[in-house]
């Protein structure tokens, strides 16, 4: 699907960026890769292919095959820890910026909330900056068009802050 | 849907030290407990036995515009600061009441039924709204600080339910906290309109075993720390100074002032307390057993609170205290 959304959007004609995005509405987001940056840098439809292959064999075991979290994951475990939450539209990933999303992937939660307990792995020995980057272009190319510019501005704030 | 035939609980027998045994003690997984009551409430593992809630705030309070609202008993107003006041026909069971400075003359209500009740014409006539299964009392409401459209209830044993639509739709935003190796119901919430650095603002909850907080994206509930908290770790810097508030009491209301939100004032059995910075330096404003607070919106100076089963005001943001004179 997401290949067919690229393709058609690449077409570069007007009619197909329609359907494109016609398409990428009905379900529920596929971004062109211009139309998503990450740390400021626009992404690759490379950099999304690559991002798809490693969040299947990185992310998915937890955040679920289609971005889809755990199970009730609004409900804590019963040893205290909050599930793994969805990556896409549902979830909260789109509520940070960028970089919180780099330094909680690379150092797991700690990175940002000093302290906290969290079944979330640091990847930071797992995964290279550059692989981090491809899987969050990944994600963020599933996001509806409301999430992606939310989280756009939310990046741009924070990139304001320091 | 069929529903238990709670008693509302009367004000009156609700003092601050009373305690609400055998009234809605029910918890989220509901279902669970109420099947296993039968067999023995013991043998449920800690986190789904229903929390043990020392004491009731004896009232709730809050500001419509100069108005006072007080939820105690019965359900009055006074628009003169206590002078002179009308009972309002209210509805039963009032835990908590909130009203937004944008939305003069709306008033949410928290009942024990489970329900919230809301009022757009400063509390005379009411609407009552379901929300989650109704089966854990609403302790607690508030409205956004920058949306006062999104309003938020915590539910007992279960969570915080969001509204996006001023009260019609009701859903799930978070579950309860964990403090202290356990899950805690939430006393007392407050939308404080500060950056969480993460996206959003943050939403303070007061709680039996204090206070935490929680952006309003709802990803996690953390501790309160210093802004700078972050940098000075990472900096290997000694942390900045910090006096939480006593640990181990109860945070039965929180209230912050709409012209400062680094403002916030909290209810507890040792008395009325305040912090100028989001909740890392606290004071004690006064002593007394306070279950209320509220801040007057037209005047920030002007604290009201619920101390001692009696109402006392301050005009100069807590500093000196007398009684609300009532005629
Ligand atoms: C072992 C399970 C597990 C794996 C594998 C995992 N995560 Fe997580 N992740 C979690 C859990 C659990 C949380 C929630 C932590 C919390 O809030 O307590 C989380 C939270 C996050 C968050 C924060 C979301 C938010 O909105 O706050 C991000 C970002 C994240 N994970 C990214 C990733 C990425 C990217 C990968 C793959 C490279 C990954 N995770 C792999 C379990 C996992």
């Amino acid at each position: 699907m997401k290949t067919m959304a690229v393709v058609l959007a690449t077409g570069a004609a007007a009619t197909a960026f329609v359907v494109a995005a016609v398409l990428a509405e009905q379900r529920g987001g596929e971004a062109a890769a211009q139309d998503v940056t990450f740390l400021g840098e626009p992404v690759t439809a490379e950099e999304i292919a690559l991002g798809q292959d490693l969040y299947a064999a990185n992310c998915a075991s937890c955040h679920g095959d289609n971005l889809e979290g755990q199970a009730d994951w609004m409900r804590r475990l019963d040893n205290g820890r909050m599930p793994a939450p969805p990556h896409d539209e549902t979830g909260h990933t789109w509520h940070h910026a960028d970089r919180q999303l780099f330094i909680i992937t690379r150092l797991g939660v700690g990175g940002v909330v000093p302290g906290y307990d969290s079944d979330m792995p640091a990847f930071k020995d797992v995964l290279t900056d550059e692989q981090i980057r491809a899987v969050f272009a990944f994600i963020k190319s599933t996001w509806p068009e409301r999430q992606r510019t939310f989280q756009a501005d939310v990046t741009a704030n924070d990139e304001g802050d320091s | 849907m069929a529903r238990n035939p709670i008693p509302a609980p009367s004000r009156a027998t609700m003092s601050a030290s009373g305690s609400p045994q055998g009234f809605l003690h029910q918890t989220r997984r509901g279902f669970l407990s109420a099947s296993l009551t039968a067999v023995g409430l013991l043998a449920l593992p800690a986190a789904l036995r229903p929390a043990k809630s020392a004491s009731f705030p004896a009232m709730a309070l809050a500001f419509d515009g100069k108005a006072l609202l007080v939820a105690g008993a019965t359900l009055s107003r006074s628009d003169d600061a206590g002078r002179t006041q009308s009972t309002l026909p209210g509805p039963d069971g009032i835990l908590a009441l909130a009203t937004h400075p944008e939305r003069p003359g709306r008033v949410v209500a928290g009942l024990a039924s489970g329900r919230v009740a809301i009022s757009q014409d400063g509390g005379r006539t009411w609407k009552d709204r379901v929300i989650g299964n109704g089966e854990g009392a609403v302790d607690t409401v508030t409205m956004s600080a920058g949306q006062p459209d999104m309003m938020y209830a915590a539910i007992r044993g279960d969570g915080i339910w969001k509204s996006e639509d001023a009260g019609r739709n009701w859903s799930l935003a978070m579950d309860r906290p964990w403090l202290d190796n356990a899950e805690r119901d939430l006393r007392a919430l407050a939308s404080v309109d500060l950056a969480t650095g993460m996206g959003g603002i943050w939403i303070y909850a007061g709680t039996d075993t204090g206070i935490t907080r929680v952006p309003d994206c709802f990803c996690r509930w953390q501790d309160v720390q210093p802004g700078n908290a972050m940098d000075a770790l990472v900096a290997g810097d000694a942390p900045p100074p910090e006096a939480p508030l006593p640990s181990g009491e109860p945070v039965r209301a929180l209230a912050g002032a709409h012209t400062a939100s680094e403002t916030l004032y909290a209810a507890l059995p040792s008395g009325v307390w305040s912090s100028r910075d989001a909740g890392v330096v606290w004071s004690r404003l006064t002593s007394g057993d306070a279950s209320a607070v509220a801040v007057n919106p037209i005047d920030p100076e002007h604290i009201v609170a619920a101390l001692d089963g009696g109402l006392k005001q301050s005009r100069d943001r807590g500093t000196t205290w007398f009684a609300l004179s009532t005629s």
